[in-house]
């Protein structure tokens, strides 16, 4: 009786097998990679209405951040600063600068400025700033290098596992209060004056879900 | 992934609104939120998202188009979800230009305000997230709130965000201005001579009644009448034959050892003063220990009411044989005490009832510290015997106060009403100025008021909606919620506040004193001045200190009505012998017309929360029945509502050839021949809530037909089964409690002799299961148990809540108080029908008893348990259940992928499912979504469609507090006492107690530690958190 | 003359068939043009299968308040048809594995039939707990996945494990399924006369030749599968009836539920293979392999199994009661009866009371008798699990949360629709795969054994079976 099949086909089902656990390898890592925000949303830097330099502001002028966001030791929300702060400088310096039209125009007419959020957590993750900067967690730790943008983007996953790194093990991340706003801190050994930290300021950080989520 | 919340979305979209700081708000400018949630609104990428996941249809979802999408709405549930969907969307962030004084981003502001009830005012503290009122709560320092509120207090929020409300003024029916207004007035009014009538709710507002007096004096013609369906007129006219003059009955129940209520629920929200009393009343039962003492309550009513199921005692009478029944006890009495000589030998066929004896003898032994009152819907001369009983007994001035009320007109308003008719019937009034009242729903059907008001060329009102009267008008305009405008005014006992706006008024309009300073001035003046210059005339020295106490505290010093030291009149025996002599008792069927335990008389007909709120008794929503007892429904033939069926047979009841349809409903311990209806629904074009339907879908019947100026109260009726039936929505089919021990109850003296009546090992004369070897084994937390159990560490605070089922009477202000706190949708009768009610906190009524025809009512309040080993946590296949290290049963939303498995192995049945996205089509109503959206908590995530949600313990205070806690103390344990709850808050009754209970000293933890503390089900081994303290009732020996 | 006579076993095939007479037999049915009625019955049940999937995706849009379901019922149609289908799609398995280890030769007749409809009856089933969830999209949650979250599954949940369960159950079936029908699936290639048929009978008989050493791996495989296969058939519905065996809803938290769960499903299985086993061998005219004889003993098997659920029934009771726990007593008092008193009578009729008939030889023989009963006990099988999830649900601890459960429309569908699926794949079964196992069958007719051939002429003899005269004692 003739073949019906060439002699390489005995391979097929042996290459099948091992192509199909390659794909599925595959899938699971692509999912778990390409769909989490460490992928999606990192280095999210929308234009903003009003060209507003932080590396000028604060690496060259040295402002600091609570200038301008100065509800964040005392609020959940770390405050977008009114018109009012920018004219307090504004209204002496640059006053003809068409960068600052639109500020000038707000001050005026009481119209916001539509500033585009960077840093957006999903709606039903509850966070607060004042609980985490009174604990000594810096606004870098979580908003980068912002004294080295011109524009802000988004330097963290802000992704759930990312919070939880930090909620297990503060004492890698968490600095002296009066450390908070500093950029670039670093001490070497961060671990052991982690833990004192930690103990000092009797930290336990929530891991359970009500945490964050209700 | 789609996301069952807007928190954000809310927070950014209302952070821009320009704050109304409240001593400057008349200068704010308004709008701003409406542009910026408009913007949004129109976003064409947000409009995709709400589309996309809002899709139409559904038809299951609720009743009839128009109200469909409106519910959703009301439900106040936000589709902003849509916001948070799968692509990313931009996202804009509008700070303040010029950022007010005061205002945190992110940090609730609290003010102090006050809400007129009946004309009465409230104390209230609003919490306002930048710049929208968002809960309303009781004010500590208000005497007739005490930090407590009624239904009607909380719901009054959503009565804000109302997009049904009127908003603009209307002129012939046609769109206008409020300066068209204004203009008409100023030409209209010049004529003084005109016969003017004004009809005009009650209103304790001295800025109000100064302007009244000004009206009455500038229009010589005219003549002012108060009305209101379920009015105190009774009471002031019967103190008036009593004493000769016209007072307010005030009763101090904190002194009272013997309350007897004929026919009087002053314990429920209908009541002008309920929260005051009930706060009284409760106190007195606050059982510590065994040397405690409690007051004894004894109700004779015909309905079973909250006050009637809270007694001690309960007899039921038809509601016309309380007149007899009076008069028999102020007769018994004369032989006992001095001063009822009126009384003396007369009698009548209850005058050798057991009760009457029972009652004398226990008034006469506690002279002086008993307090006896009447229904105030009861005729003049029943309210004159009482008061003259009160006084005999010397019970004035140690458990009821007669004041002086200076704003009560000298005149029966019920007559005066009915003669101002019969003027405008008669074509002799010019012009009608009707300010909030609705007569043509709610007066008396035989004067016909709507043919009288066709008579009158031009008639003017204010009210909050478009309803029935405005309908009728020549000019209507539309009145300012309480929260919107400056007001004043005094507490039914005499507490003098200042209403505090939180908000620009979102449609502009009206505030009263406004509208009748327009009239009367005929020129437009804000009512903060108003308001500061009938201030200025209070306080002569040092106004800008007393101003700003008075606003901040939200209540004045002593300004008192004051108590009036009484004297029984001369004529009182002579109209008592009158009154006595024609003694009316309907014979054969009689009806009894109420106002709704809810929707009191229809004025919060449009509120969904009210109208989903199972009535107290019946446990009914949505629609209105007519009670009757089970002998009285045998004799109609009205079929007793089986398990799960919702149909229920339909009567027609007739009175003085007027006749309406309306469903049947048995009612246990209701009396015999005697069928209880209540007012409020039927409504007809007042807004999509209200709404009724003629075919019966929802909304109830009116009943005002049937109400005559001769029978307000009571009429003898024909009443007949029509064959038909009716679905009504009751969220409670089984009313028995099975034998099982559920709730327990003991006397007071049997509390005395066993204190641990309560505990398992009583109640069940075995031990607990399993306790024995988990002592053994050295744990005694609780019965051995199969799962390993969590360790709770003891830098955290571990929450707990004890509910007293002795203080609990069942009004159900905690349901309300929880749904507003905790964005919870309203979600329509069709579905509550199907059993899927999404309250986080329910009310269960049993009742008890072996007497079939009179038995016991009793209320258990059940939440979330929070059990330590919740049987929710073990099911859950993805861990959306869990357990916090705060000892709280957590519930994540955003995790739940919607097995239900948790709901069904809850033993208490306390979760509560998103069926269907009941926030669905909220953006395309087309109903302005932005304003119900502005009721939300932004601090609470709304649920999406398919999830499961339950009670938190209001873990957003919780947190709030512990994060405040932290950052001041460094430990995360706050104060006792720093967090309650909103049911806690809300309860006029203070039955619930929530804290810390690894702090000793805590008084939850104190609570849990009485011998009357019990766990539901605790065979169970669930270990709940949430615990229950026996009732103890404290029964006269004489009637046992 | 005795009073005992042998009765000889009877032959497994009837009528004279040899090999090819059998292979003809079988495999025409695939080789031979579509009969028309095929395309009918196709047609229904497609029309069925789109009712499926209609009623799904408007759940999916709607979400689950288009059901039934309320507050205390959280659980109605979609979890009882799931345990209703699994059970069902036990037989199969239990057939080929067990008996197979039992050396059960009758089996050979149905083995490949029931398997066939046990998978196709698991895919019915595994369609319900993916659609009763609130979010199906997030549905991937409930799998061990590394996610950003760094969330695992809750391991402790039953519903977790009837995922695994299930899905185990599901490929081991079908694996065995196809393992066993490699063999005949090369006898239709070679059978096969067109280049279709040949390619793709040929792809999947995976290069069989029938040599002995395939023979040797053949056997080798099969006997670990159905080793593999056989604690499956008892853990998986063991595993479901976990789902409400640890739970404690009263009524639901029984220590009896596995083993009474097993015999259900064993129960309901034969049950749905007699159904189908009936019509299909009228149609297909396979009365000579499929007989009388396996009727009757799988009638056996539904009186015996059907007894022990019986008895489950009755032990229930006597547990409540002798527990003392007020709230199970209630329950079975409430079953019995309380609003759902119809469906508990339905039920005990259906399962308890009609198997019972199967005492009578002449029933157990019976075609139209036994055909009638098939499907009176999977109706009955249907209502044991809606007493079980819905009474327990709607009348548990707190009396003030009872409340009635009914259906919708979409309940009814979406069960109906089910049907669609099942007899769909079915049909496409019975056209295009042998409906039974050739090879085995081939194996149990007196040809198949060396003895029964002549030594010289190798010519074959059919048995002759001696009945020995037995001695009557004397009185």
């Amino acid at each position: 009786m003739a073949q019906i099949f060439p002699k390489w086909t005995n391979q097929v089902p042996r290459k099948i097998l091992i192509g199909l656990i390659v794909l599925l390898n595959a899938i699971i890592f692509g999912v778990w990679y390409f769909f989490s925000p460490e992928y999606t949303d990192v280095g999210y830097a929308p234009e903003q209405p009003v060209p507003y330099s932080h590396q000028l502001h604060v690496d060259q002028l040295g402002l600091d951040c609570q200038y301008c966001h100065t509800s964040v030791f005392e609020s959940k929300q770390a405050n977008i600063p009114a018109t009012q702060t920018c004219m307090n400088c504004h209204n002496q310096i640059q006053t003809d600068s068409d960068k600052l039209a639109l500020v000038r125009e707000s001050w005026q007419s009481g119209k916001a400025i539509e500033w585009v959020r960077v840093h957006n957590l999903a709606d039903y993750a509850y966070f607060n700033h004042s609980a985490h900067v009174n604990v000594g967690v810096g606004c870098e730790s979580c908003h980068g290098r912002i004294d080295k943008m011109e524009v802000v983007y988004q330097s963290e996953p802000l992704s759930m596992g990312w919070c939880l790194d930090c909620h297990r093990e503060p004492e890698k991340y968490i600095r002296p209060v009066d450390e908070v706003t500093t950029m670039g801190y670093q001490v070497e050994n961060q671990l052991e004056l982690g833990k004192e930290l930690v103990d000092k300021k009797n930290i336990h950080a929530p891991t359970y879900c009500q945490g964050c989520h209700y | 992934m789609l996301r069952p919340t807007a928190r954000v979305a809310i927070i950014n979209n209302v952070k821009d609104s320009e704050i109304t700081d409240q001593q400057m708000s008349e200068e704010v400018k308004q709008t701003t939120y409406w542009k910026s949630l408009k913007e949004l609104a129109d976003n064409k990428e947000y409009q995709k998202f709400a589309e996309r996941e809002f899709p139409e249809n559904a038809t299951e979802l609720t009743d009839g188009v128009s109200r469909r999408g409106f519910l959703r709405v009301m439900g106040a549930s936000v589709a902003l979800a849509g916001l948070a969907a799968c692509r990313r969307p931009v996202q804009k962030i509008l700070p303040y230009s010029k950022q007010p004084e005061d205002v945190v981003p992110g940090v609730p502001l609290y003010y102090a305000t006050a809400m007129p009830v009946h004309g009465n005012l409230v104390g209230l503290i609003a919490e306002n997230h930048e710049g929208r009122p968002t809960k309303l709560e009781g004010n500590d320092l208000h005497p007739a709130s005490k930090g407590a509120t009624s239904i009607f207090n909380q719901a009054a929020i959503l009565g804000l965000y109302d997009p049904d409300r009127s908003r603009y003024p209307l002129n012939k029916g046609n769109k206008a201005t409020k300066e068209d207004f204004t203009e008409f007035a100023a030409t209209h009014f010049a004529n003084t001579g005109q016969r003017i009538a004004f009809i005009s709710d009650p209103n304790s507002s001295p800025t109000y009644n100064n302007l009244k007096e000004q009206a009455k004096s500038k229009f010589n013609n005219s003549t002012w009448v108060t009305y209101e369906p379920f009015g105190e007129d009774n009471v002031i006219e019967g103190n008036r034959i009593a004493f000769g003059s016209r007072l307010r009955t005030h009763y101090n129940y904190t002194n009272a050892d013997v309350i007897i209520s004929l026919n009087d629920d002053f314990m429920a929200s209908t009541h002008p003063n309920s929260v005051e009393y009930a706060k009284q009343v409760s106190s007195r039962r606050k059982v510590t220990d065994t040397n405690g003492e409690m007051n004894r309550i004894y109700a004779i009513e015909d309905s079973f009411s909250l006050t009637g199921s809270y007694a001690d005692h309960r007899l039921k009478l038809k509601a016309s044989e309380i007149e007899a029944f009076t008069y028999a006890l102020a007769a018994a009495l004369s032989s006992r005490i001095n001063g009822l000589n009126a009384f003396s030998g007369y009698s009548n066929q209850f005058s050798d009832h057991k009760w009457i004896t029972v009652l004398a003898d226990e008034l006469a032994a506690n002279a002086g510290s008993s307090a006896l009152s009447v229904g105030s819907q009861y005729k003049p001369e029943i309210q004159a015997a009482v008061a003259a009983i009160n006084q005999a007994l010397g019970n004035t001035g140690n458990t009821v106060n007669y004041l002086d009320v200076p704003h009560l007109d000298d005149q029966n308003n019920n007559q005066a009403f009915a003669d101002v008719v019969a003027e405008m019937k008669a074509g002799n009034v010019d012009t009608v100025v009707m300010v909030g009242v609705n007569p043509v729903y709610t007066a008396p059907a035989d004067l016909e008021f709507e043919n009288a008001l066709s008579n009158v060329e031009t008639v003017v009102n204010l009210s909050d909606y478009v309803n029935e009267t405005a309908k009728k008008t020549t000019w209507h305009v539309n009145h300012t919620h309480f929260l919107e405008a400056w007001g004043d005014g005094y507490s039914y006992g005499g507490a003098l506040s200042v209403i505090q706006p939180q908000i620009q008024p979102l449609h502009d309009g009206l505030s009263e004193i406004e509208f009748l300073n327009v009239i009367v001035n005929g020129e437009m003046t804000s009512g903060y001045d108003l308001v500061q210059n009938t201030f200025r005339g209070f306080f002569s020295s040092g106004f800008n200190d007393r101003w700003t106490n008075i606003l901040h505290d939200g209540v004045g010093t002593t300004d008192n009505f004051n108590a009036v030291n009484v004297r029984l009149s001369s004529d009182f025996a002579s109209a008592m012998n009158q009154a006595t002599s024609n003694v009316s008792a309907t014979s054969g069927m009689e009806v009894v017309i109420r106002p709704d335990a809810t929707l009191y008389d229809g004025r919060y007909a449009n509120l969904g929360w009210l109208q989903e709120l199972p009535d107290p008794m019946t446990k009914i929503t949505w629609d209105n029945v007519a009670l009757m007892s089970p002998a009285t429904a045998e004799k109609l033939g009205i079929r007793e509502q089986a398990a799960g069926k919702d149909i229920t047979d339909v009567v027609e009841i007739t009175v003085n050839g007027k006749s309406i349809k309306i469903a049947g409903w048995i009612q246990p311990g209701h009396a015999d021949d005697s069928i209880t209806l209540t007012t409020g629904y039927g409504r007809d074009g007042v807004g999509r809530v209200a709404n009724s339907y003629m075919d019966y879908t929802a909304g109830g019947v009116n009943v005002y037909p049937l109400r005559g100026t001769q029978n307000m109260f009571f009429a003898s009726a024909d009443v007949s089964n029509t064959g038909d039936t009716y679905e009504i929505a009751c969220v409670q089919d089984h009313h028995s409690l099975e034998g099982r021990v559920l709730y327990r109850q003991a006397t007071l003296s049997e509390y005395k002799e066993n204190p641990d009546f309560a505990s398992f090992e009583s109640v069940h004369t075995y031990p607990l299961p399993g306790l024995g070897e988990a002592i053994e084994n050295g744990d005694d937390d609780g019965p051995i148990s199969l799962f390993e159990e969590q360790t709770f560490p003891d830098y955290e605070p571990q929450w707990g809540m004890a509910i007293d089922l002795n203080s609990c009477f069942g009004c159900g202000v905690c349901v309300i108080a929880c749904q507003s706190e905790n964005n919870i949708p309203v979600i329509g009768k069709k579905e509550v029908k199907k059993g899927r009610e999404m309250h986080w906190i329910r009310n269960d009524r049993y009742y008890v008893g072996d007497d079939a025809d009179s038995p016991q009512a009793v209320h258990q309040p059940v939440p979330c348990m929070h059990c330590e080993l919740a049987p929710c946590e073990q099911v859950c296949p993805v861990a959306a259940t869990t357990h916090s290290d705060d000892g709280m049963n957590q519930m994540t939303y955003n995790r739940c992928i919607g097995t239900r498995y948790c709901a069904n192995n809850c033993p208490y049945k306390v979760r509560r499912f998103n069926f269907f996205n009941y926030p669905k089509e909220y953006l395309t109503t087309g109903d302005d979504p932005d304003i119900i959206q502005m009721a939300m908590n932004p601090e609470v995530t709304v649920r999406f469609r398919g999830v499961m949600e339950k009670c938190t313990y209001c873990v957003q205070r919780v947190n709030r507090a512990k994060i405040e806690a932290k950052i001041e103390t460094g430990s995360p344990k706050p104060a006792d006492g720093t967090v309650k709850t909103a049911c806690q808050q809300a309860c006029p009754a203070d039955a619930i107690y929530f804290g810390d209970i690894s702090d000793n000293d805590a008084e939850v933890a104190r609570m849990k530690r009485n011998p009357r503390n019990y766990q539901m089900l605790e065979e169970l081994n669930t270990r709940p958190r949430t615990s229950y303290m026996a009732k103890l009732t404290n029964p006269n020996p004489a009637l046992a | 003359m005795s009073k005992y006579q042998y009765v000889p076993e009877p032959a497994l095939v009837k009528g004279d068939h040899d090999f090819s007479s059998l292979t003809r037999l079988v495999t025409d049915i695939n080789l031979r043009p579509t009969p028309k009625l095929w395309y009918l019955a196709m047609l229904g049940a497609n029309a069925l299968l789109m009712v499926m999937v209609v009623a799904i995706g408007y759940l999916i849009w709607e979400g689950i308040g288009i059901w039934g379901l309320n507050n205390p019922v959280g659980w109605g149609w979609a979890i009882v048809n799931f345990v209703w289908w699994v059970g069902i799609g036990h037989a199969g398995t239990l057939i080929s594995a067990i008996l197979f280890l039992f050396r059960q030769d009758w089996r050979t007749a149905i083995n490949r039939f029931a398997e066939a409809m046990t998978i196709f009856a698991v895919m019915c089933a595994g369609v319900f707990p993916a659609i009763h969830v609130g979010r199906i999209w997030v549905i991937y949650w409930v799998f061990p996945i590394p996610n950003q979250m760094q969330m695992w599954p809750n391991f402790n949940s039953p519903l977790l494990w009837d995922v695994f369960a299930v899905s185990t159950y599901f490929t081991v079936s079908f694996l065995f399924w196809y393992v066993g029908l490699v063999p005949d699936l090369a006898t239709i290639r070679d059978r096969a006369t067109d280049k279709i048929r040949k390619v793709t009978y040929g792809i999947f008989s995976l290069g069989w030749t029938g040599s002995n050493r395939h023979w040797w791996n053949y056997e080798k495989a099969y006997m670990i599968l159905a080793g593999l296969a056989t604690p499956l058939v008892l853990s998986v519905h063991t595993i479901v009836s976990f789902d409400f065996a640890v739970s404690l809803i009263p009524g639901w938290h029984t220590t009896i539920f596995p083993p009474y769960f097993v015999a259900g499903a064993i129960f309901s299985g034969f049950a749905m293979v007699l159904t189908l086993m009936i019509v299909a061998r009228k149609i297909y005219g396979m009365e000579d392999i499929m007989t009388n004889d396996h009727m009757e003993k799988m009638n056996i098997v539904i009186l015996v199994t059907g007894s022990m659920v019986g008895f489950a029934y009755i032990m229930e009771f006597f547990i409540a009661w002798y527990s003392g726990v007020e709230y199970e007593k209630a329950i079975f008092l409430l079953r019995a009866t309380g609003p759902y008193a119809w469906a508990y009578w339905t039920m005990m009729t259906c399962n308890v009371l009609s198997p019972q008939f199967f005492w009578f030889k002449k029933l157990r023989r019976s075609v139209g008798f036994t055909f009638f009963i098939s499907i009176v006990v999977n109706i009955g099988m249907w209502f044991e699990r809606f007493v079980i999830t819905v009474t327990s649900l709607s009348t548990d601890y707190l009396p003030s949360s009872w409340d009635y459960f009914s259906p919708t429309i979409w309940d009814v569908l979406t069960y109906v629709g089910t049907f669609g699926l099942f007899f769909t794949m079915f049909l496409l079964f019975l056209r295009f795969l042998p409906m039974v196992a050739l090879a085995e069958i081939k194996a149990v007719i007196p040809q198949a054994d060396p003895h029964n051939y002549d030594e010289e002429t190798n010519e074959y003899v059919a048995p002759i079976v001696e009945v020995p005269e037995p001695q009557s004692e004397k009185v």
